[in-house]
């Protein structure tokens, strides 16, 4: 302390500072400062004190309208980047803009908008208000003459000041002290600036280069490595889950934690448990060969590897003619169709019902709600292939003779695993749905071989009998 | 700073209304029963519908600023606020409105549990061809359960809570805040203050389920989970330019002398700005995500006031009610300004009207617009568009007398400036930095 005070000479002024013990006489002080013309003047105090901004005379802030002006801003910026990247293509040679529309709304629709538009103005009000206070304020100050002053420092606990800046038109160091006295201040003193005070603390510069510096390193990094193999070890930045623990299948299983002897988890070392006895795999549906592919048991074994349907299916995409040739040729090898509904399946009015809505859902897209292969995806698919855009196989009308004539396992066999461009359906649609939709496409059909009449008067008698046949 | 204002109460303590008090209620509740009796003369005999819903939009609108000056008290009590102390009595008083709002709404009681589905149409529960009544229109769960909600016996008995709930915080509030002007009893803010903890939960709740029963349910196969807290951000704003203006007017005819001071309307009016851009922060949160899943269960609401005439009421709304009063309000220098001030809450108070309005009477003819949601027929709303009219005034007129003649009774011959509050003397040296 007492070395600053002795370096006092060297100094510069940079004002007039007062002490005083309460706020009123604080206050008034300022008033009279103020009325007298002084203009470049602090208060500090403990606490806020209500009304010292009108003492001293500090004009309104300007920062309501610059809060204001960049939240206008951020409304345009926040309408306009939306308008650009979603309403607009190639507006600009670059940054181009992408149309993309979503849950059919228009490009540009106001509602939409206006959430983000809000955020980007709270952010930039936000923003503004706070930058906006710390430039008005003259903030961060790397240091403040002020708090050279061992007298200042009660000012966070009892102590009221106040200081005319040496700025100030009106300044005038000796009649300052005076004034001051006159006031009530219980010690006046000048306050001087530290010459040093203005250096940047050199570990601070120091600590700036190195940063940048520092900064620069992984953009570099980065740059360098642009399109260069690597062939060192691969780095794990989360390693918890480049190592799992976990086992896979068919690896050798865990060791039971043991103390005394070695020993593994499952007797077979295997990291798992062999299937429970009766369970039945997903894949393999051989118990009940009726239900789950539509052929009689049996006769199933040797047909089911090569079955040509669901070669048909598996290659139809990539050679659609000649999978159709296959179908042709293998006809004779047709495996032994169930000709009968299973007696799994319930053969009544709500099997049939049930049928319609899956049939409505999976079916009728193509094939048309009333069966005759006039469905909306089927007739755009046909316009497309007629322009040469596109190659597709037209949906069956189920009134088609070879269709009447097939056996309800064929049917079921359809549906299961697609025959030609129709895709499989065993993973989307249940065995007891694909049953139903069998039971309602016979239906359909039924309606074209009888008279509407007799059709409605014995719906679900009529059925198991006409499945039957 | 340089005076600091003693805490003593310097406006005179009398009635409102002066020598002539002992006329002036009954005159304001012959003016009620003659508007309102004129009213049903005039329309509620020929077209009970229309009548009703004129009568409900009417009833809401004070109720909901009834229900805002409880909420005031509430939260000032909640918070300690200090600087609100000297404007706390106003909204007190009117709190305690909510008695003569309870009579008020006997009348629909009545015709809700005699089954009269003219207001509500799902007091109607006779069944239509489909099996279910007239106004189940749309998905059958949602009629489900609605169907258990909405019944005139559960309707009646949420009512009596409702009432119930929000009479007694009223009056508690109240008449602690008057024995306090005698005694001076420091424990008595306390004791409001822990009051009001439990009792916000049940008023909220009391706030949220009346707004589904006396104004969602007029089309009772809608539903808006933000439609309670729409009903609540208009309830704060109005009750605030009802305490604001009420304050301007008695300064201004020297009931309230000194004790309110710019800065008290300076913050009311910041609180005002604050619940206009919430207003419009709910109403648009309500219908973005209605706008944006599409849906027609939902969308129907909305459809209907953006078609005919309807449309007119709902531009209104987004610029009287938002753009206007927000750009308006936003200045702090117009909402120091006392003729401004008292402009501006008229008009928020009007624009509060035109909410209700908007969402009441497009629900009067339920059958033609529910035709409208089920069947997609191209009826266009302003084949009945329903305009403000003379029957709307007379009922207005009619509840704001029974209004005022609350106030006048309520407040009796007290201070209308809470004269002993432990935190009198912070309002009274209150200053905005």
């Amino acid at each position: 302390m007492n070395n600053e005070v002795d370096n006092r000479e060297q100094k510069k002024l940079v004002g007039v500072l007062g002490q005083f013990d309460d706020a009123h006489t604080l206050v008034h002080a300022c008033e009279a400062l103020r009325d007298s013309g002084v203009k470049k003047m602090d208060a500090y105090t403990p606490y806020p004190v209500h009304g010292i901004e009108k003492a001293i005379g500090i004009p309104r802030t300007i920062l309501p309208w610059i809060v204001l002006s960049i939240a206008a801003g951020g409304l345009c910026i926040g309408l306009g980047m939306q308008w650009y990247t979603n309403a607009t293509t190639q507006l600009l040679p670059f940054w181009s803009g992408y149309e993309f529309r979503i849950s059919g709304k228009p490009m540009f629709s106001l509602p939409a908008n206006i959430p983000v538009t809000f955020e980007v103005i709270v952010l930039s009000s936000a923003f503004a208000s706070f930058f906006g206070m710390l430039v008005l304020n003259g903030l961060p100050k790397l240091a403040n003459p002020l708090h050279r002053i061992p007298r200042f420092k009660r000012v966070t606990n009892d102590k009221f000041f106040l200081m005319v800046d040496v700025g100030d038109d009106k300044f005038d160091a000796s009649q300052l002290r005076n004034n001051f006295s006159d006031w009530g201040a219980t010690d006046v003193e000048e306050v001087f600036q530290d010459q040093t005070d203005w250096k940047l603390p050199a570990f601070l510069k120091t600590f700036a280069v190195l940063a940048l510096v520092l900064m620069l390193v992984p953009p570099a990094l980065i740059f360098r490595a642009r399109g260069m193999t690597y062939t060192g070890t691969r780095l794990h930045v989360v390693p918890d889950m480049d190592w799992q623990v976990k086992f896979k299948t068919q690896t050798e299983g865990p060791l039971a934690n043991n103390n005394t002897t070695t020993e593994f988890f499952f007797q077979d070392i295997r990291a798992q448990f062999d299937d429970l006895p009766g369970t039945v795999s997903r894949s393999d549906q051989s118990g009940d060969s009726e239900f789950f592919k539509g052929i009689r048991t049996g006769s199933d074994l040797h047909s089911s590897h090569t079955t040509p349907a669901v070669l048909a299916s598996n290659q139809e995409e990539t050679a659609q003619e000649e999978t159709t040739a296959t179908t042709e040729a293998t006809a004779a090898d047709e495996p032994d169709w169930v000709t009968t509904i299973p007696s799994q399946v319930k053969v009544d009015r709500d099997t049939v019902l049930r049928g319609q809505r899956q049939y409505n859902i999976y079916c009728a897209v193509c094939h048309g709600y009333s069966g005759e292969g006039n469905g909306l995806a089927n007739n755009r698919a046909v316009a497309l292939s007629t322009s040469g855009e596109s190659a597709w196989t037209e949906a069956k009308s189920l009134y088609d003779p070879t269709v009447i004539d097939q056996p309800v396992g064929r049917i079921y066999d359809t549906i299961t695993n697609g025959r030609s461009t129709m895709g499989p359906y065993a993973t989307r649609i249940k065995p007891e749905d694909r049953w139903a939709i069998v039971l309602y496409v016979k239906a359909l059909q039924k309606t074209r071989k009888t008279a509407v009449s007799k059709t409605t008067e014995d719906n679900s008698a009529g059925d198991k009998k006409d499945s039957g046949k | 700073m340089a005076h600091i204002r003693k805490a003593e109460i310097t406006s005179p303590i009398t009635t409102l209304g002066g020598e002539s008090t002992s006329r002036v209620v009954p005159a304001l509740l012959v003016v009620a029963a003659a508007c309102i009796g004129g009213a049903f003369a005039w329309q509620g005999l020929s077209n009970r519908a229309l009548f009703l819903h004129s009568y409900l939009v009417s009833y809401m609108f004070f109720l909901t600023i009834t229900l805002g000056c409880i909420f005031f008290v509430m939260i000032q009590h909640l918070t300690k606020a200090g600087w609100s102390v000297t404007v706390r009595r106003v909204a007190e008083v009117f709190g305690c409105g909510i008695f003569p709002m309870a009579l008020l709404f006997l009348p629909i009681l009545v015709l809700v549990l005699t089954g009269d589905s003219s207001l509500y149409p799902w007091v109607n529960t006779t069944p239509a061809a489909s099996g279910a009544p007239e106004w189940a229109v749309g998905d059958e769960r949602i009629f489900d359960i609605k169907a258990t909600f909405l019944t005139p016996f559960w309707f009646g008995i949420r009512s009596v809570i409702y009432f119930t709930v929000w009479t007694f915080i009223a009056f508690r509030l109240y008449s602690w805040s008057v024995k306090q002007d005698e005694t001076g009893d420091k424990n008595i803010s306390l004791k409001s203050q822990s009051f009001c903890a439990p009792l916000m939960l049940a008023f909220v709740l009391c706030l949220a389920f009346a707004a589904f029963d006396m104004e969602m349910s007029l089309a009772p196969m809608w539903f808006s989970t933000m439609f309670p807290v729409y009903i609540f951000a208009g309830c704060v704003l109005s009750s605030l330019a009802t305490i604001l203006l009420t304050c301007l007017l008695l300064q201004k005819t020297g009931r309230i002398t000194d004790e309110i001071t710019i800065e008290h309307y300076h913050d009311l009016a910041k609180l005002c700005f604050a619940f206009i851009f919430f207003w419009g922060y709910i109403a648009f949160s309500q219908f973005m995500l209605i706008w944006y899943a599409n849906i027609p269960e939902e969308t129907f609401w909305y459809r209907f006031r953006f078609e005919g005439g309807w449309v007119v009421f709902s531009l209104v709304l987004l610029f009287g009610h938002l753009f206007i009063p927000f750009l308006g309000m936003m200045a702090r220098t117009v909402r120091r300004n006392k003729t401004y001030l008292l402009f501006a809450t008229i008009f928020l108070l009007a624009m509060h009207w035109v909410d209700h309005f908007w969402i009441v009477m497009p629900q009067w003819k339920a059958s033609v617009y529910e035709g409208y949601f089920s069947h997609g027929e191209p009826i266009t709303s302003s084949q009945y568009v329903v305009w403000p009219g003379f029957v709307d005034l007379l009922l207005f007129v009619g509840m704001g007398a029974v209004f005022l003649a609350s106030f006048c009774v309520v407040s009796g011959n007290r201070s209308l400036v809470p004269l002993k509050d432990p935190r009198l003397h912070e309002a009274l040296n209150y200053d905005n930095p």
